[in-house]
């Protein structure tokens, strides 16, 4: 990957609420951002490592509610007379708890993965989604249900000078959100770039081959799994931290939609993609707002989406970059002149 | 005893609505491998064709559950001409991506359409239920079963009786074997997405009266449809049917004695236990799954 | 790819720095109700009645000699989104006062960014009293609380003919519902009145059937059920379908009113509480006010029965306005201290604020009337 222009393009990043300080601007690009690393996570595991898991809203809601419980702290009596309780702990605790957590339900679908593979990967995934939104629906005693989770305790963070401040301005989200997206980002790039993310591609272009030349399939498969789901647990932390109330519709299928048109759009299976997807259709929303219903939005990602899969199937970014490639090819010799010299060198 | 004889009735109403739209999602992925996520979307189309005939354009009943059909197969016709020609169907993924995408606008489209408020389907029966003994169960419900238990027996003469429907088992069994013998497979995957869709409005458009027609009804219909096929099988037409009313008892008998409030959950429970446990189904034939 | 998003950044501040200013600028007033979802129904009436005294206020000279502009938020019936309906509201939009956000658990949730943004919010709707027990001073509510609810019912139980003696509740399980049928309890229990089950059921539920079979043999004579429009409607068809022995008595306000056209069976009769019944106008407060109100929503195609719901938009929208006039100026905390001075007179009767909630952070609560009408074969008349 290109270090300058990373560097280049989070140094643009981070200087930006300076520039700009419109506390709109910066809250609406704070949630593309969480949406971004949600999609940076989904892409490891459909991009990178070929598994169509379309219940990621799972991971992200998990988390969610994973680090609002804790930071928050419960009091749940699961039958048989026994109460789990839990006192609400620091902010930062609880996110790194609900990392932990979302990442074993990671290793639970990856385990289910090696039994069963395509379509039916992706039907489990979606149901699993589904299950955790019904129980976090009905379970009432433990996550409210519908009428969600309110006052979640924000971020805080010890600032020399000015002790410990809570993170809810727009401009401390946004930051806070920058930090953790660009962590993930050099995650996956290292994790790719190196010798288990070689393998994963393996899995990816050819199973049977990987395995035959000795990859371990399944270790890999729930390594992939693992990390993807703590990412996407992190950014559920995040929301839940900085939105500071959920609800049971986080699992919706239509966030993982979301994701995957992200991840799809921008170019599965390379690092840019999903920031791409994301910005594009994270910012979309507020740019076609007070343009066009929200219905109409949706019809538009939707043609979009299509359009993209039909012509461009590989996303945007591979595109833009074979369009860059394009333009740099000098232009080919005639034919002529290719066998003249061929033929020169078959002679030779 | 009259309880459970009472939740067999409503299962049983509920189960041959579900067949419908299962049978509907099998056939397109037993012959075309296609993860059809749009299902739901056609299912919603018809309850809303079905509204439109009755509430707007004072037709009768029964004649819009014809248009439902008519547009059904139309539209499923459209979108695998339109769509899924040009791809090579052996991409699941961009198949499913691209089904997702349909899936979207259409649900939408009906948003902007219609509204988001729910629409009630003035239907033609009395509102007094018909006892049998102390079993009570509404014309409505009663009119519903019957028609999609005719719609399924003649689904099935046409599977097994008809060469279409020879041609059809055919390339479900075996695509590239089927061309050899000289069905003509693209013809037939137009049928199978249209037939599939018509079936899928069908059942949109004989529940929608018994509840209500909102434009989110797809995403439930799509993924209990995906568990009736699971369950049944997904190589199996009768695994499907029978899938159909096993789903509708489960969650009748489940939501009954089990909670009430995890009804629609039951069908997403299933399909994870299934595929724990018995990946290929209950009724398939061994099918390489993993 | 840096090209794009340059591209993207000026884009967007040029779409923002181009929103035009018009020479004498509309008071803009902030609308967040439910346009989408499960109680979309209500959402829509409450936000036409909104439409009509926006419309009255400004062929009438507008407001300050300025005209009004109501900015419509749609949170698709969910509280997150309410919070982001709010957000873009206050952030984006930059609207003064608020009217919203129909249930009881989107308005809780939306409290905390009135308290950070300093925005005051005229409930319309919202009926738990957690809402004005908080002590949250920029909430200002003209909807009945739960607890008012159940006290104004018990002046109208005589006229159940037989009487009540024990009652089952069927509530949708969230703040409202689950409030609704904790304060009816208590007023019966008061009264002497058994209680049998209760049942709860989830908003977007469509098959009520395990709800109510489990209430079929409770030997009750009364079912009280609290949900939105839909869910009224699906509850009181699938109880008539089995046959429910119980008479159903609706609360919250809301009308189930696709039974007007689809009625139950016949002779079956349901009563249902409202806090104003366009089918006796004649029984309001302010008869002209209600009538003037009937008449112009009327004459904008509304849905009759929608008339029971949407009369809140035109009572909060009115309450606002007079806020406003009597602050003379826009300025949220302005309209605040004005909303503790107003005396409105609405459809609903007359609206004046009064202290609720721990002291020193008191917000404004309201003393509404309420009505019961009875529903049979598609027909309305008061009980």
């Amino acid at each position: 990957m290109n270090w300058t222009f990373f560097g280049i393009f989070v140094t643009f990043l981070g200087i930006f609420p300076f520039v700009w300080p419109d506390p709109y601007i910066l809250s609406v690009i704070g949630s593309a951002g969480i949406m971004i690393i949600a999609a940076i996570s989904l892409n490891l595991l459909l991009g990178y490592t070929g598994q169509l898991s379309l219940g990621h809203a799972a991971f992200f809601g998990i988390g969610a509610y994973a680090s609002a419980l804790m930071s928050l702290g419960f009091d749940v009596d699961i039958g048989f007379g026994i109460t789990w309780q839990v006192d609400p702990k620091p902010v930062w605790v609880a996110f790194a708890t609900a990392i932990v957590v979302t990442g074993f339900f990671g290793w639970l679908v990856g385990k289910l993965a090696f039994k069963v593979r395509g379509a039916y990967f992706v039907v489990i995934t979606i149901s699993f989604a589904q299950v955790m939104r019904m129980i976090s629906l009905n379970w009432t005693d433990l996550t409210e249900g519908p009428m969600g989770m309110i006052s979640i305790p924000p971020f805080s963070l010890w600032i020399p000078g000015e002790g410990v401040v809570d993170l809810t301005s727009k401009a401390a989200i946004y930051w806070l959100v920058l930090a953790v997206g660009v962590l993930a980002y050099l995650l996956v790039a290292m994790l790719v770039n190196s010798r288990q993310g070689r393998a994963m591609i393996a899995l990816r272009e050819n199973e049977t081959l990987a395995t035959s030349v000795g990859i371990p399939v399944t270790y890999y498969l729930a390594l992939a799994a693992v990390i993807s789901a703590a990412i996407a647990g992190a950014a559920g932390g995040l929301y839940a931290h900085t939105v500071r109330i959920i609800d049971p519709d986080v699992f919706l299928f239509i966030y993982t939609v979301t994701m995957v048109i992200m991840v799809v759009a921008g170019g599965k299976g390379t690092l840019g993609g999903p920031v791409v997807g994301g910005l594009i259709f994270g910012l979309m929303p507020e740019l076609l707002r007070g343009v066009v219903q929200p219905e109409v939005q949706w019809v538009i990602y939707g043609i979009t989406m299509i359009l993209i899969l039909l012509f461009l199937p590989r996303g945007l970014v591979p595109a833009i970059y074979d369009f860059i490639t394009w333009i740099r090819t000098p232009i080919a010799i005639p034919v002529r002149e290719s066998r003249r010299a061929l033929a020169a060198e078959a002679k030779s | 005893m009259n309880e459970i004889l009472q939740h067999i009735v409503n299962a049983m109403v509920l189960g041959s609505t579900y067949a419908l739209l299962g049978i509907g999602l099998t056939i397109i992925f037993g012959i075309m491998r296609v993860v059809n996520f749009a299902h739901g979307e056609l299912y919603t189309l018809g309850a809303y064709v079905a509204y439109g005939m009755v509430a707007l354009l004072k037709l009768d009943f029964f004649s819009s559950i014809l248009f439902a059909a008519l547009i059904g197969m139309l539209v499923g016709a459209l979108i695998e001409y339109v769509f899924l020609r040009r791809k090579d169907l052996k991409n699941i993924d961009e198949v499913m991506l691209i089904m997702i995408g349909i899936m979207i606008v259409m649900q939408n489209l009906e948003l902007m359409v219609w509204g988001g408020v729910a629409k009630i389907i003035p239907t033609p029966f009395s509102q007094d239920p018909i006892s049998f003994g102390d079993v009570l169960i509404s014309p409505t419900r009663l009119f519903v079963f019957s028609i999609a238990a005719i719609l399924l027996f003649i689904f099935y003469l046409g599977i097994e009786r008809t060469r279409f429907g020879l041609a059809m088992r055919a390339t479900f069994q075996d695509q590239d074997a089927a061309r050899i013998v000289g069905v003509n497979v693209k013809a037939i995957y137009t049928l199978t997405f249209a037939l599939g869709s018509a079936m899928a409005a069908v059942a949109g458009a004989l529940l929608a009266p018994v509840f209500v027609a909102t434009p989110l009804m797809g995403d439930l219909a799509s993924l209990k449809a995906f568990a009736i096929v699971i369950l049944g099988g997904l190589g199996s037409l009768g695994g499907a049917a029978i899938g159909g009313f096993l789903l509708a008892f489960i969650e009748e008998f489940g939501a009954s004695y089990i909670s009430s409030a995890y009804r629609d959950a039951f069908g997403f429970l299933v399909i994870i236990i299934v595929m724990l446990f018995r990946p290929q189904g209950l009724f398939a034939a061994k099918e390489r799954v993993g | 790819m840096a090209i794009s998003k340059r591209f993207l950044t000026s884009l967007l501040f040029g779409t923002l720095a181009a929103t035009p200013v018009w020479a004498a600028d509309p008071i803009k007033i902030g609308v967040s109700q439910p346009l989408t979802g499960t109680v979309a129904a209500s959402g829509n009436y409450v936000t036409n009645g909104a439409r009509i005294a926006a419309a009255e206020i400004n062929e009438n000279g507008g407001l300050l000699g300025r005209q009004v502009e109501l900015i419509i938020e749609d949170n698709k019936s969910n509280p997150r989104e309410a919070v982001n309906a709010a957000e873009k509201l206050i952030l984006s939009d930059k609207v003064p006062v608020i009217m919203g956000a129909w249930s009881s658990t989107y308005t809780l949730a939306t409290m905390p960014k009135l308290e950070e943004y300093g925005v005051p919010m005229v409930v319309e709707t919202s009926s738990s009293n957690k809402i004005t027990k908080a002590g949250n001073p920029w909430i200002f509510r003209i909807a009945p609380t739960s607890a008012m609810e159940a006290q104004a019912f018990a002046k109208k139980l005589d006229s159940f003919d037989p009487p009540i003696k024990k009652v089952d509740f069927l509530s949708v399980n969230n703040d409202w519902g689950l409030g609704a049928s904790q304060e009816f309890e208590k007023m019966f229990k008061e009264r002497g009145i058994e209680i049998g089950r209760k049942e709860t059921v989830a908003p977007s539920t469509v098959d009520l059937s395990a709800q109510l079979s489990a209430l079929k043999d409770t030997g009750s004579d009364t079912l009280i059920m609290t949900s939105g429009v839909e869910q009224l409607t699906l509850g009181i068809r699938q109880a008539a379908e089995q046959q429910l022995p119980q008479r159903i008595v609706t609360t919250g306000g809301s009308f189930p009113e696709p039974l007007l056209e689809s009625p139950g069976p016949k002779g079956y009769t349901s009563s249902h509480l409202l806090f104003f019944s366009p089918w006796t106008p004649e029984s309001a407060v302010h008869p002209e006010i209600a009538g003037a109100f009937v008449d112009a929503w009327n004459e904008a195609g509304y849905s009759f029965p929608g008339l029971s719901e949407g009369f809140r938009g035109y009572d909060g929208i009115m309450t606002i306005a007079a806020a406003i006039e009597g602050a003379g100026s826009t300025e949220s905390e302005a309209i605040r201290a004005a909303l503790w001075n107003v005396q409105v007179q609405g459809v609903n009767g007359d609206i004046s604020f009064f202290k609720d909630g721990p002291e020193g952070k008191e917000s404004g609560q309201n003393e509404p009337n309420v009505y019961v009408v009875q529903l049979k074969d598609g027909e309305v008349s008061a009980q």
